[in-house]
């Protein structure tokens, strides 16, 4: 047998405490196709920026063509041939495709544009990439800017590539054509490592690398594994569902009907949804992030509007009503993004704790009404355990963990009927994630109706009553947790619809 | 090794210490520029000293010159402090002095108590309307606050050249001058004291600054303009409806630019023309900038640079300093104070660089 196109022997890479990557190891041979496979936080990103030459790696090595290599940089990286196709677009819009993948990679002085032109019109060519190299990026639709950036790998003959969730941007019908020039590389030679988390596509790979908390858990052959097998791998066992008290679910508070939220392309954002929260209920909705969870949580929350459909709490329907009459009603909202859409970094906690209803509970006569507003601090600070020195810290001085807490006191407080939680533990340490889990259950024994989006499946199996699963803006759909089964689940995430998964 | 950090905030101390030696600094570097004209320091320090604090007559007339700073440097950090970079409060300054003497053309001879309120009123409200313009191509069609207002600056003022250059406001007999006849004594800002022109937009100016203070401080929609300035998708995310907040600030900070217009024109030279306004709005910006964008600290950098330009007008008279030094020594001040107000946000340590 040939000696594997790459090698990795022992990588390890920490960030301060946090084991990024632990002692991995796995190889491509030209021609073939590897998985890695794991969930947000796995460790995939940390395996191939050091693959990359992003970063170096604390230990271990890479071997490529049984050799040492030694990267100083990303470029030495594509000069030694290999390539990144990335999950964000690193082209500069008002560039043509040409010059994005000619300069600064180019050596020496003069870019010798015709020549270049040449090779990019051949690959094409070669791999059916139908996109005009002189054409502006910023002219180019999403999914023709992942061809341009697949084609800045391809042009420099790269021998391993590796390609971060690519189909991200991409509908189903490009996604197959990147499979058949995935194929094509292979016939020509190259290793390929994608990366994905949907398990369609990793059926489609040679063999899968499943990581998990930055170790490799195993590496299996496609052909003698199961999806169900994989999924189990991911998430680190086999889950039974928390036998759960039962509490008598409420009347339905929070409907929606086929309601639509356009997305960037020509696919929606939220396609049709149509769910039913009652009162005393937690709702779970798994999914890879990205597949529709924010336009829900926005949609219902009055931040964003819906093309279509009917959304109602309480028999009102809040379809056309703003934020801020929204949570008049009764509803917290605990964003995506806790820094850009939860917190403004440089006020204190206190006035934090009043964002959004600062004109309302806590203003007087047209003044802001200092007294309650410290007095509410004090008692949220207290009762959230938010460890900080005064009222008066600014939140950028705050931890993650504290500063959630900042942002669940607050929508805590709102939430008399609705509370929507939108990756709430994301980044978060164990003993945080716990406290707002208990914090939720709290709200259900309340009688209020808690939506969660959390891409931890094993949380959401025991925290809600039911779940449901978004996949690509579509709620694959609901099923009840005491009935379900991970395996069944991480099916719908990966975007098989219920009568396949049974 | 030199380790310059970010620090969370100066203290009044600090920034003090780094005001004052920013001024030292930047006499310093001056008296070297007097030194190469030839002319004597101590002379020329003394006439600036004498001119801006030696008399009575001098501190008022510093007050005076310090007036319309003050609106316009408030200008500035209710926009700033937004993060809306208007630097539009020139024009505005213009309009809303073009407004009042259009609208003092209709009150005949009303009396002071209700001509005096009505021009005032009419100023603010097309200053008002111009920001508020720029405000609204903002958050309507996303065109950058910076060019509409830097553009309409000069829309503005060309329009007042247009009307004072042989058109219609223009004096007779005085073309060359481009100028508006004497404004009539019911229309001018009543006078504080018999004997130096000190008019009731001081104490406007004062009003303002605490009234800004509160706004930005106290009530609901400071703390919109605060948190709008750090983090407009939070304010979104929790229902506050940002277009409106940028209008209004816009409107407001016109508003106050208008006063300025107001202030020199019916307060100080009691005709309408551009020249004496000339340059008010700018030096207002950077009065709001060294102010560390707080109304407070405005006034105070607002009065500074009013003494500043009345002292270097006697300096200049007095001395054998060459005139054109004076702007030049503006310029290095400015530059001193600015680099000043930098420097205080950050901690700068010598030695070893600690590991992070």
């Amino acid at each position: 047998m040939n000696t594997p196109t790459l090698q990795a022997r022992g990588l390890s890479k920490s960030f301060g405490p946090v084991r990024a990557n632990h002692d991995i190891s796995f190889e491509v041979e030209a021609g073939e196709l590897l998985c890695l496979f794991g969930e947000n936080g796995a460790g995939k990103s940390t395996l191939s920026a050091c693959l990359t030459g992003l970063y170096p790696p604390d230990s271990g090595k890479i071997l490529l063509n049984g050799e040492r290599l030694r990267l100083s940089s990303a470029a030495d990286a594509i000069r030694k041939g290999i390539g990144l196709v990335h999950q964000h677009f690193v082209l500069v819009p008002d560039f043509t495709v040409l010059e994005n993948i000619v300069i600064g990679s180019e050596r020496g002085a003069i870019v010798r544009y015709a020549e270049a032109e040449a090779k990019l019109r051949r690959i094409c060519e070669t791999y059916e990439i139908d996109i005009e190299p002189n054409a502006l990026v910023e002219d180019l639709s999403v999914g023709e800017q992942q061809w341009a950036e697949l084609l800045k790998a391809l042009y420099f003959d790269a021998k391993v590539l590796i390609l971060d969730e690519p189909t991200a941007t991409l509908d189903i019908e490009n996604s197959a054509k990147l499979f058949r020039i995935m194929d094509k590389l292979k016939a020509d030679g190259v290793a390929l490592i994608l990366i994905s988390h949907f398990l369609d596509e990793v059926m489609q790979a040679d063999k899968v690398a499943v990581l998990r908390q930055g170790e490799m858990v195993g590496i299996k052959r496609t052909s003698e594994t199961t999806p169900e097998e994989l999924t189990r791998m991911m998430v680190g066992r086999d889950l039974k569902p928390q036998v759960r008290e039962a509490t008598p679910v409420g009347a339905p508070r929070l409907v929606l009907e086929n309601v639509t939220v356009a997305g960037q392309g020509q696919v929606p954002a939220l396609d049709s949804a149509t769910l039913t929260v009652h009162s005393g209920e937690i709702l779970g909705i798994a999914g890879v992030a990205g597949n529709g969870q924010n336009p829900l949580m926005e949609v219902i929350a009055g931040v964003r509007r819906a093309v279509s459909g009917r959304i109602s709490l309480d028999g009102v329907d809040i379809g056309a009503m703003d934020a801020r009459a929204i949570k008049d009603l009764g509803l917290g909202h605990i964003p995506d993004d806790r820094f850009i859409q939860g917190l403004v970094r440089e006020l204190s906690i206190e006035e934090n704790l009043i964002l959004g209803d600062h004109r309302d509970s806590f203003a007087r006569r047209g003044f802001l009404d200092f007294y309650k507003i410290r007095e509410n601090a004090t008692r949220l600070i207290k009762a959230f355990r938010i460890s900080a020195p005064s009222p008066e810290t600014l939140v950028r001085n705050l931890s993650g963990g504290n500063a959630q807490r900042v942002i669940l006191a607050r929508e805590k407080r709102l939430a008399t009927k609705v509370l929507l939680a939108n990756q709430p533990t994301r980044g978060l340490d164990v003993g945080v994630i716990e406290y707002i889990y208990m914090r939720l259950l709290e709200k259900r024994a309340e009688g209020v109706s808690v939506l969660i989006a959390s891409s931890e499946l094993e949380d959401l199996m025991n925290l809600c009553d039911r779940i449901g699963v978004l996949f690509q803006g579509r709620l694959m759909g609901i099923v009840e947790t005491e009935k379900t089964t991970l395996e069944e689940i991480g099916l719908l995430m990966a975007g098989r619809p219920l009568e396949d998964a049974a | 090794m030199i380790e310059i950090t970010p620090r969370s905030s100066a203290g009044w101390k600090a920034m003090l210490a780094a005001y004052v030696l920013a001024l030292f600094l930047g006499l310093a570097t001056s008296s070297l520029l007097i030194l190469a004209s030839g002319a004597s320091v101590a002379d020329g320090f003394g006439a600036l000293y004498e001119g801006a604090f030696g008399s009575r007559d001098a501190i008022m007339q510093s007050l005076v010159a310090a007036t319309p700073l003050v609106f316009t440097g408030l200008a500035t950090v209710t926009a700033f402090r937004a993060e809306i970079w208007s630097i539009g409060q020139e024009g505005q300054m213009f309009a809303g002095a073009m407004c009042g003497y259009w609208v003092s053309l209709y009150l005949g001879g009303t009396t002071a108590l209700i001509a005096v309120p009505v021009i005032i009123a009419a100023a603010m409200m097309g200053g008002a309307g111009l920001g508020g313009f720029c405000g609204w191509l903002k958050t309507r069609f996303q065109v950058n606050e910076i060019i509409s207002t830097v553009m309409l600056n000069y829309i503005v003022i060309y329009l007042l050249s247009f009307l004072l250059a042989g058109g219609p406001w223009t004096a007779e007999g005085s073309t060359s001058y481009h100028q508006t006849p004497v404004l009539a004594e019911n229309f001018r800002l009543p006078l504080l004291l018999e004997d130096v022109k000190l008019h009731i937009g001081f104490v406007l100016a004062l009003i303002a600054a605490a009234a800004c203070w509160i706004i930005i401080r106290k009530t609901p929609l400071g703390f919109e303009i605060r948190a709008l300035g750090f983090n407009p998708t939070a304010l979104r995310f929790k229902g506050v409806n940002v277009a409106r907040t940028v209008l209004i600030v816009m409107c407001l900070s016109g508003a106050l630019s208008a006063l300025a217009g107001v202030s020199e024109i019916f307060g100080v030279n009691y005709r309408l023309r551009g020249d004496v306004m000339t340059g008010l709005g700018f030096t207002g910006i950077i009065v709001g900038m060294i102010g560390g964008l707080n109304p407070i600290g405005a006034v105070i950098a607002a009065l500074l640079f009013g003494a500043l330009a009345n002292g270097s007008l006697y300096m200049s008279v007095l001395s054998d300093i060459p005139p054109s030094l004076v702007p030049a020594m503006q310029g290095i001040l400015l530059l001193f104070v600015l680099g000043a107000a930098v420097l205080v946000r950050y901690r700068v340590r010598f030695g070893k660089r600690a590991d992070v």
